[in-house]
């Protein structure tokens, strides 16, 4: 309890970029076992992860940066929650040279993402990917602008605090991808002015 | 856990269809972001950020320059009955020494926190003229109360500094302060800091 400050309270570490982004949603990157504790505290009902990890097409010779084990400790403590968990396929941007079957399917997951977003059944709710600049950052954008009606500069602001200075391709994207989406009204949540 | 296996099987028929962002765009204040449920940090807002603030209909705002804002801000918090409080310019004779450009002292910082942790002022506001160092100094004693590690405060003070960066005294501040001065009335704490 705050009002007792004679209680040790444990130190709570959130995820590297963890930001609100609106009421109950939350946006970071990966979330490594030293968070656990911290995302317990947010109650969460859905997780979002944008990435590639656990869609690796086949056993990888030589897994140098430990991610099947990082996936792996990810899963188990998922598993020890009653999150429901989207692993939603974004491959990382190879800029310029991005295959378009890759494009394709960023496409797809990043309308899956927004349908979810549609629907406050699903909150509390965290959307993560690696490092929660790019590929969070694009989702969160999309956001702003199709389901909030932002101004691009505001939303650019917003995405730059987090990516810090390496944009790519994604602001072009917030500006020019139209999908279509459809929303239940009777579970719209609050912060979308459509 | 649930893994769901993602798949666009949507439409029924109370869906609607959304093809277009919403027909009035609406613009973020400076450096705005979500600190907690109803809880918003920004810079000093001006008269093309109106739709954007009514939206959040706030009933407290926290105003930590030591300059007056301007004008058309304070009749936009009269017309709107937003309460206005000016922490960082309680006593003008007592303060006369203070410049704008000093950071906050901690009896400062108290007062707003104790504003903060009082759910009756929300939806609320904390900001500065530029929504950096000042709404910073507040939000990391706050994530201090809220058990957060200094490394995360850090990081999140610096993502609203700006491209000049962090100041190491408003570190310094954050690190120092003694959080168990802020009184915190447990009958009025917001949802989210029990």
């Amino acid at each position: 309890m705050p009002t007792n400050h004679e209680d040790i309270k444990p130190v709570l570490v959130p995820p590297l970029n963890f930001s609100l982004v609106e009421d109950t949603i939350y946006r970071s990157g990966f979330p490594m076992p030293i968070n656990y504790p911290f995302l317990n505290t947010l109650k969460l009902k859905t997780i979002i992860y944008l990435g590639d990890l656990g869609h690796e097409k086949k056993e990888k010779k030589k897994d140098k940066h430990g991610t099947g084990e990082i996936m792996q400790n990810y899963q188990d403590w998922l598993n020890t929650t009653d999150i429901t968990f989207h692993n939603l396929l974004v491959e990382s941007s190879q800029e310029p040279f991005n295959k378009r079957e890759e494009h394709e399917q960023t496409i797809k997951s990043l309308t899956i993402a927004l349908q979810l977003m549609l629907n406050k059944e699903n909150f509390p709710m965290l959307i993560h990917s690696n490092k929660g600049k790019h590929r969070t950052g694009l989702v969160v954008g999309l956001m702003r602008k199709l389901l909030q009606g932002w101004c691009l500069s505001g939303i650019f602001e917003e995405y730059e605090k987090f990516a810090m200075g390496k944009s790519e391709y994604d602001l072009e994207l917030i500006e020019l991808w139209q999908p279509e989406l459809y929303v239940d009204d009777t579970n719209k949540p609050e912060f979308v002015r459509i | 856990m649930n893994t769901t296996v993602p798949n666009n099987s949507l439409p029924s028929n109370n869906l609607r269809k959304i093809t277009k962002p919403p027909a009035v765009r609406i613009v973020p204040p400076l450096n705005f972001c979500p600190v907690e449920q109803q809880l918003y940090r920004s810079g000093q807002p001006s008269i093309i950020n109106q739709a954007f603030l009514n939206q959040l209909n706030l009933r407290t705002i926290i105003w930590l320059a030591s300059e007056e804002p301007s004008d058309e801000f304070l009749e936009y918090c009269n017309s709107h009955s937003i309460n206005i409080e000016f922490v960082s310019m309680v006593d003008d004779d007592f303060d006369k020494h203070m410049n704008p450009w000093d950071s906050l002292n901690e009896p400062t910082i108290k007062r707003a926190l104790e504003l903060i942790v009082n759910k009756e002022n929300y939806p609320c506001l904390v900001c500065c003229g530029m929504g950096r160092h000042r709404t910073g100094t507040v939000i990391g004693c706050l994530r201090r109360i809220q058990g957060w590690n200094l490394a995360s405060v850090s990081e999140e003070y610096r993502r609203f500094t700006g491209s000049r960066g962090g100041r190491i005294l408003v570190e310094l501040l954050i690190e120092g302060f003694d959080i168990s001065s802020v009184h915190i009335d447990k009958d009025k704490v917001p949802e989210w800091l029990k």
